[in-house]
């Protein structure tokens, strides 16, 4: 082979992985990256979309809204319902991963739960939405159920009322979500083996000891990736929160990607609108990019 | 002070399969005992009912004279060393090593003079910070063993702890533990499916075959006088071979040949002359076997035989063999599957044996090392 046929032929062999790879990016490129540097560049225009030669404004979208109050309400709000989803997803998926895992269920009714327990998954956030309200309406079953057994006086307007809101459709939200913590958990405690759990019975170690320092640990690196992708897409929730309660009463709701909506297609701001939305994005990628470190460090 | 005493031990699975039946076995204090037998036989499941690990469905079992049939594991003062080694990835080798010592709520001090002193037996101290992922085969089996020294039990449970090693380091390791079971002077019980781990490291050794204990004795003893046709064919690597014959006068028949007994073989065998007129199984070990051309081979009776394939392993030949004879099976499944269709008999021939594949030889046979054994119970004579 000649010199020159063969360094040709390097070259092809170099090449010839970014071609196949060629498809997808340019896919990519033009469903994500596209949109992503537009808003990017809405967000420091006067008036953007709505007119054709916008002016440049600098900062001024993003003063206006750190100006304003309830973007610093919603992003309480967000960390508050992204929290405690995060939260109360993982502990509720732990112990009915612990549950169905446990052998001393008869296994018939550890298939029943099982099935149960996944429910919520298999519902789309709209029906989850039209559920939680139907079932938290002032004449719904969550009141009378409440009242029957004492727990409240009177009838509690969950989702209408500001002290409640946040709280019920946080609890929607956690009721939604647990079943991937759930699902994950349990095939991890599946895969611990057994011989871990007979030498600790050896040694002499309680129920909580095996807990701590043979599960929870083994379970680690799944509790770990399953908690930052449920941040970030937690933080992202939009139609269970715009079904539920908009955003209301008085704020008592508002998220930032609420938020971000209504300044969009209520009030028409695009370019606060875009400012807004490019708040979400870094944060989002702040918890993306810890994400792919810690996979990275595995 | 640790004996342990199995007294009418048996085990039903919830399936109904009987997986011991009526097990009774008493190690001494201090004694190393190997627990053998073909695969399924029930020896994890024995072990495991020492340990706690399983219950025990009937029967009476006394480690250092108290019953513990009814105590969790943690109370019956044992430690165990798995196949696996069940060591914790999550943990370095001394925090492995201490786990008992902490849940047992002992201060940090004490715990870290112990491993240390594991540690420099072991010969781990520098690999104590090390996680077990990082450790060779050896090293881990090495930690497994530091986890169970550490509570100085009364008695140790192994379960096939060599079997995840290569075959040089499983005979290193193999003199390693019988060193320190010597020097530690605990109560062992060894399982083990391998009958040279068997024959080299234990005081004595009980063979069991589908849950039912055969013999229990030395080593020696059981190479040399097995009870039964099964601990003859497992005892023994390559197997003894087992035929059918028919015993006539002074003279063994097998088909084309006769072997003529010595007086001293029915003088140790007072029940041999009843089975005069009636078959018998009779059994050699291919040690015993000799190339009548060589030197060794000069003195025996010969019969005639067929080589079929031959195994140079340097020290010895494994030679195959065809002799007209009807081969018996010892009832140990591992076994069966040494012999293909054209060979009935191994022999072992000492390297300057020059027979080769295929040629028709003269089989010289210590007519002093035969076995006898009833046809119908496979008991000895
Ligand atoms: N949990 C169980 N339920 C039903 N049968 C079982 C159970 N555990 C073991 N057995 C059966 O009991 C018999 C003995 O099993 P055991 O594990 O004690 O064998 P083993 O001698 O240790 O074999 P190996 O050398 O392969 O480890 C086997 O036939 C096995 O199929
Ligand atoms: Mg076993």
């Amino acid at each position: 082979m000649t010199r020159q046929k063969r360094s040709r032929s390097r070259l092809k062999r170099a090449v010839a992985p970014y071609l196949y790879l060629s498809p997808s990016l340019v896919i990519i490129g033009l469903l994500m990256l596209l949109p992503m540097v537009t808003v990017i560049g809405y967000s420091f225009q006067n008036s953007a979309v709505l007119r054709r030669d916008p002016s440049f404004a600098g900062l001024k979208h993003y003063q206006a809204i750190f100006a304003d109050p309830v973007f610093w309400a919603s992003l309480g709000h967000t960390l508050y319902f992204t929290c405690m989803s995060v939260v109360f997803h993982m502990t509720i998926g732990m112990i009915f991963a612990l549950m169905l895992n446990s052998d001393r269920i008869n296994p018939i009714l550890r298939n029943i739960l099982r099935v149960l327990y996944i429910l919520p998954w298999l519902f789309t956030a709209v029906i989850i939405a039209v559920i939680w309200r139907l079932l938290l309406e002032p004449n719904g079953v969550v009141n009378s159920v409440l009242i029957q057994l004492g727990i409240i006086g009177s009838k509690i307007e969950w989702f209408s009322s500001p002290e409640t809101a946040l709280h019920a459709v946080t609890f929607a939200n956690i009721w939604a979500g647990y079943p991937l913590f759930m699902v994950s958990l349990l095939a991890g405690l599946q895969g611990i083996p057994k011989d871990f759990y007979e030498a600790a019975d050896i040694d002499g170690a309680k129920a909580y000891q095996k807990l701590i320092f043979i599960t929870i640990p083994q379970l680690m690196p799944i509790i770990i990736s399953i908690s930052l992708l449920d941040f970030i897409w937690t933080m992202q929730v939009f139609p269970l929160i715009w079904i539920t309660t908009g955003g209301g009463p008085i704020y008592s709701t508002e998220v930032l990607s609420t938020y971000t909506y209504k300044l969009a297609f209520s009030s028409y701001n695009l370019s606060q609108a875009s400012a807004s939305a490019v708040v979400i994005l870094l944060i989002s990628l702040g918890l993306t990019l810890f994400y792919i470190r810690y996979q990275k460090a595995r | 002070m640790a004996e342990v005493i199995l007294e009418n031990i048996c085990k039903t699975y919830g399936n109904n399969f009987r997986a011991i039946d009526q097990l009774n076995l008493s190690v001494e204090d201090g004694e190393f005992l190997i627990l053998v037998g073909p695969s399924g036989c029930g020896k994890s499941t024995a072990l495991r009912m020492i340990a706690g690990l399983e219950d025990i469905t009937s029967g009476s079992l006394r480690i250092g004279g108290v019953d513990v049939v009814d105590m969790p594991p943690k109370d019956r003062d044992i430690a165990m060393v798995f196949q696996s080694y069940a060591l914790y990835p999550h943990m370095t080798v001394s925090e492995n090593i201490a786990f008992s010592m902490r849940l047992a709520g002992k201060p940090k001090a004490e715990r870290k003079k112990r491993v240390d002193e594991i540690a420099k037996i072991l010969q781990l101290t520098s690999l104590l910070d090390s996680k077990p992922a990082n450790l060779s085969g050896g090293q881990r089996q090495r930690v497994a063993m530091g986890r169970a020294m550490v509570r100085e039990p009364a008695a140790f449970l192994m379960d096939e702890p060599l079997s995840n090693l290569d075959a040089k380091l499983r005979v290193q390791m193999r003199a390693e533990i019988t060193s320190l079971q010597k020097q530690l002077g605990v109560t062992t019980i060894y399982v083990t499916h391998d009958q040279t781990e068997a024959m080299t490291m234990g005081d004595r050794v009980a063979v069991l075959k589908g849950g039912v204990l055969q013999q229990v004795d030395t080593p020696k003893r059981l190479y040399e006088s097995p009870v039964n046709a099964f601990v003859a064919g497992f005892i023994g690597s390559p197997s003894m071979n087992l035929f059918e014959g028919t015993l006539k006068g002074d003279e063994l028949i097998a088909g084309s040949f006769a072997i003529r007994l010595q007086d001293a073989a029915f003088v140790r065998r007072p029940g041999l002359r009843s089975y005069a007129g009636r078959k018998i199984v009779f059994g050699i070990r291919p040690e015993h076997l000799y190339d009548s051309g060589l030197e060794s081979g000069r003195k025996y009776q010969t019969l005639p035989a067929k080589v079929t394939s031959i195994e140079e392993l340097g020290s010895e030949h494994i030679v195959h063999l065809k002799i007209d004879a009807v081969r018996v099976d010892s009832g140990d499944p591992d076994a069966v599957q040494d012999f293909g269709m054209a060979s009935n008999a191994v022999a072992k021939f000492e390297p300057e044996s020059a027979v080769h594949s295929g040629s028709e030889i003269r089989l010289a046979l210590d007519d002093s090392k035969l076995h006898f054994f009833d046809p119908e119970t496979h008991l000895a004579i």
